[in-house]
């Protein structure tokens, strides 16, 4: 069984159609990068996931272990083992990194029928992540990305995302306007966390990202549906002569 | 309904903290003293106004309004710089759920002998529901012309792409909802009143 099977997907926002008969099939274990020009559909296709309530599926299915995805909340799919990692991290004012964090982790115990995290264990836990990433954590005591620097929110996306262990995550062009330093963070959490049974599908747009992140498999996108599917040499395809081809 | 008069002397700093305060307040901060309050309103009708009278003089109101239903509030707040380089703050924040409703009148009045002078208010509430209604008059009245004054204004539902980003993280929207109120309040309320806030969502948010 795929992790994530997605049949005939039709979406729209307001009244643009985005998602255009969009399928794919995405196995546990592997890195799937997705490619595409701007306006094709790559964010709307992690929004859709994720659930964000901005889009309409008009048509088709998402399953994700073999649950309707639509049946879901975007809590209860964040609480299965869904991750977004956001292009544009969101500010919460007066909320505190490691209070944010701690409630979504007790969320996930409590989906899954199990005692709420203690606060010791909670901060080593947490500390061990950071530590592991290169992320100091200082700014875990601030609020939720307020005041950071755009490389400082997608190390903290990262952070969430080795913390929370979800079993399939989507990076959101988590690499645009990155410095070599913080691209490598996000790089490096990948690689850290790359298992059997977890799948990533990585939203880029630059070839030195997708060769720190090193994919399993290259998904091009246009028009919005998968034009093509192939390993890094698309990459380097791409590299060369644009997405002209695929207009 | 109870009156109540106070006066702070010379160099004194004055702190209260309190629930539904209502009736008439008159405080009266003398030169070089201090009077600060935190106040969280859920029914009722506060009517407070602090005569800065001597140079040097600060008050800071926090308050905080928390409206649903039957309960309907009421904020007057009145500061009146009666000397030179007096400092005022007004602070109000609510939350409105279903058809709760609140009035903030808030002033500021600076008397044209009291220069060099400081005068803020901001209001901003959160609706959680469509039938909610929060109305703010902020106003300045002011005749000395060396001061310092700024005043406004923000009323609005709980941010999509804040609920979201929460959600997406495997907290529901209840509990998202929850997380940005308090987050919303946490500054003014500065760890005060934190039963009475949770008591409050648990039942209307």
């Amino acid at each position: 069984m795929a992790l994530l099977e997605i049949k005939n997907l039709n979406v729209s926002v307001g009244e643009k159609e985005i998602l255009k008969d969009f399928s794919c099939s995405l196995e546990s274990g592997k890195v799937y990068a997705l490619l595409g020009p701007n306006g094709c559909g790559k964010s709307t296709l992690s929004g859709v996931i994720a659930g964000n309530p901005v889009y309409t599926v008009t048509s088709g299915s998402i399953l994700f272990k073999g649950k309707n995805l639509f049946d879901m909340t975007p809590s209860e799919r964040a609480c299965a083992g869904i991750f977004l990692g956001f292009q544009y991290p969101v500010e919460i004012n007066g909320v505190s990194y490691a209070a944010f964090l701690k409630q979504a982790i007790n969320s996930r115990l409590k989906a899954k029928g199990e005692k709420p995290i203690d606060a010791v264990q909670f901060m080593k836990r947490l500390k061990t992540r950071a530590l592991a990433l290169g992320i100091s954590d200082e700014m875990l005591k601030r609020f939720v990305n307020v005041g950071f620097s755009g490389g400082e929110k997608k190390k903290l996306e990262t952070l969430q995302m080795a913390f929370l262990e979800p079993d399939f995550c989507i990076l959101d062009e988590m690499d645009s306007g990155l410095d070599v330093d913080a691209m490598r963070v996000v790089a490096n959490g990948v690689s850290i966390m790359r298992e059997e049974h977890r799948s990533f599908l990585v939203i880029s747009h630059y070839d030195n990202f997708l060769e720190l992140i090193k994919p399993d498999v290259v998904m091009i996108m246009a028009g919005g549906h998968i034009v093509k599917t192939g390993g890094m040499e698309l990459v380097q395809d791409l590299k060369e002569k644009g997405y002209a081809e695929y207009k | 309904m109870q009156n109540t008069n106070k006066y702070i002397p010379f160099g004194t700093d004055f702190k209260e903290v309190d629930a539904d305060r209502s009736g008439r307040m008159d405080i009266t901060v003398a030169e070089a003293g201090s009077y600060e309050a935190v106040f969280l309103q859920k029914n009722a009708r506060l009517d407070i106004n602090v005569h800065l009278t001597g140079k040097g003089a600060k008050c800071r109101i926090n308050v905080v309004y928390l409206s649903s239903g039957a309960a309907e509030n009421t904020i007057n707040c009145h500061v009146y710089h009666e000397s030179p380089e007096t400092y005022s703050n007004q602070d109000v924040r609510g939350v409105l759920a279903m058809n709760g409703r609140t009035v903030y009148n808030g002033l500021i009045r600076i008397e044209k002998d009291s220069q060099k002078c400081e005068g803020h208010q901001n209001h901003r509430a959160v609706l959680l529901s469509k039938e909610g209604s929060a109305s703010c008059t902020p106003e300045l009245e002011i005749f000395a012309d060396d001061v310092q004054c700024t005043h406004g204004s923000a009323i609005g539902a709980l941010d999509e792409n804040e609920m979201f980003y929460i959600q997406s993280r495997g907290i529901d929207a209840s509990e998202a909802k929850k997380m940005l109120i308090k987050g919303f309040l946490s500054d003014i309320l500065d760890g005060n009143f934190e039963k009475e806030l949770n008591e409050w969502m648990a039942q209307n948010a």
